[in-house]
């Protein structure tokens, strides 16, 4: 079985690679990225299922908190009864998402306002070395300098420092950053693809 | 009395945005109902969505109305739909791997691909050509200033990457050292990423402050709308 999964996993690897460097190959790329999309969507299904089976658990055995879980199934039963009935872009469904998804999405964001000014000052209380400090240093001079104020932009802040801080002093850290993000991405990409890494479950 | 659309999404994401700010008093009963309702709600409309725009036009629609070829190709998925589906059960779940194997396998080349194209040429790509004199000098750009930006960025990417190199080897005393050179710019990338760290925290509070604006305008807008109505 271990031989198996590790031959489909460079198999499929392999063609899809393929297909971004090889005309020839563009169709069956196509074709097995279409079946890797249906496959995601069917493990989404599953993860819901899980979710729903591991709070029905909850409820059966009477937990603490399983009146919370009893809200979460019945909110997800009834959403996806009316979503397989109504469609997702009828009316209704449309309510839901803007009466419920995005408002709390949005307010969830609005309360990291306070979440991340509280951070902050914790990192200077605990931590005041150069890291700390520069860092705060830097998202206070970007703040202000980004700020719309009545009087227009703060002088040598906003004219200045701000547009040289934030598209040169940490464009060149973010470059850096993001070079190592995707190096890393390769390493762990090429050692799934030669059979190093098995997160599908072989040894 | 029917009451308009309109109104009943307002009610709701008033209540919801008001249950959600009752965090700020502290962890609640209201903030845990809030937060359950909107995992169900949005897991259940996640589940209509995955089925109505993925698996009925992508797998059931060709199966059931598509051509012979159409139907073939379409079995594979189907196949491989009911393996995953297996993994519900414990006893099951090896067969599953199968479908894990290929889903981690066409992922993998998607990533590779990805971190290649989209991220690795395109930013040095973008290094270099800070050290474009010309184009600087078109857009109203000194050679010199533009000479001395490419090179702040050039270090900064540079001694970024260092500061993510780990290789060190063992001195006298036993403790573990990085090489002389690469310490002192490991140094200075560190200031680096300080500075890039604050300018993503400065964005993401600007964005937090924007999101917790527009939920502040929503309530004033919902009672201006509601007393404006009576």
């Amino acid at each position: 079985m271990q031989v198996i999964t590790a031959f489909i996993a460079i198999a499929s690897g392999v063609l899809v690679l393929g297909g971004y460097f090889f005309p020839a190959l563009a169709g069956v790329q196509t074709l097995l990225l279409n079946w890797a999309i249906i496959l995601a969507g069917v493990a989404a299904i599953v993860g819901i299922l899980n979710l729903t089976s591991v709070h029905m658990d909850k409820i059966r055995r009477g937990e603490k908190g399983s009146a919370y879980s009893a809200l979460l199934v019945i909110g997800l039963a009834a959403t996806f009864f009316f979503g397989m009935i109504l469609r997702p872009q009828h009316n209704v469904m449309q309510m839901v998402l803007n009466g419920i998804i995005v408002p709390v999405e949005a307010a969830l964001m609005g309360l990291l306002t306070v979440s991340l000014l509280y951070a902050a000052i914790r990192l200077l209380r605990r931590r005041t070395d150069m890291m700390g400090v520069i860092f705060l240093l830097t998202a206070a001079l970007l703040f202000l300098g980004s700020a719309t104020l009545p009087f227009g932009d703060i002088p040598l802040i906003g004219t200045l420092i701000r547009p040289w801080v934030s598209q040169i002093l940490a464009l060149g850290g973010a470059r850096g950053i993001l070079i190592g993000v995707a190096l890393g991405a390769l390493t762990t990409g090429l050692r799934v693809l030669f059979a190093v890494d098995r997160p599908y479950g072989g040894t | 009395m029917i009451f308009p659309p309109d109104l009943i999404t307002g009610v709701i994401s008033f209540i919801f945005t008001i249950l959600i700010f009752s965090y700020l008093i502290g962890d609640n009963p209201l903030f845990r109902i809030a937060v359950y309702i909107f995992v169900g709600v949005s897991a259940g409309y996640v589940a209509a969505i995955a089925l109505w725009q993925v698996i009925v036009p992508r797998l059931i629609y060709p199966l059931v109305f598509g051509s012979m070829n159409e139907k073939i190709f379409a079995a594979i998925p189907l196949l491989g739909s009911l393996f995953i589906l297996l993994k519900v059960s414990s006893r099951m779940a090896g067969v599953a791997r199968m479908t894990m194997a290929f889903l981690v396998g066409a992922g993998a080349a998607v990533i590779v691909a990805g971190a290649v194209m989209g991220t690795l040429i395109p930013q040095v790509g973008a290094t270099i050509n800070f050290f474009d004199l010309n184009a600087a000098v078109a857009v109203g750009i000194s050679k010199g200033e533009a000479f001395g930006n490419g090179l702040v960025v050039l270090f900064g990417t540079i001694f970024s990457l260092v500061y993510f190199h780990f290789g060190a080897s063992p001195k006298a005393d036993g403790s573990m050292h990085r090489f002389g050179l690469i310490e002192i710019a490991a140094w200075v990338g560190r200031i680096f990423i300080g500075i890039t760290l604050g300018a993503v925290f400065a964005g993401v509070y600007a964005a937090a402050l924007t999101a917790l604006i527009e939920r502040i305008a929503s309530i004033i807008n919902f009672f201006a709308n509601l007393f404006g109505n009576f």
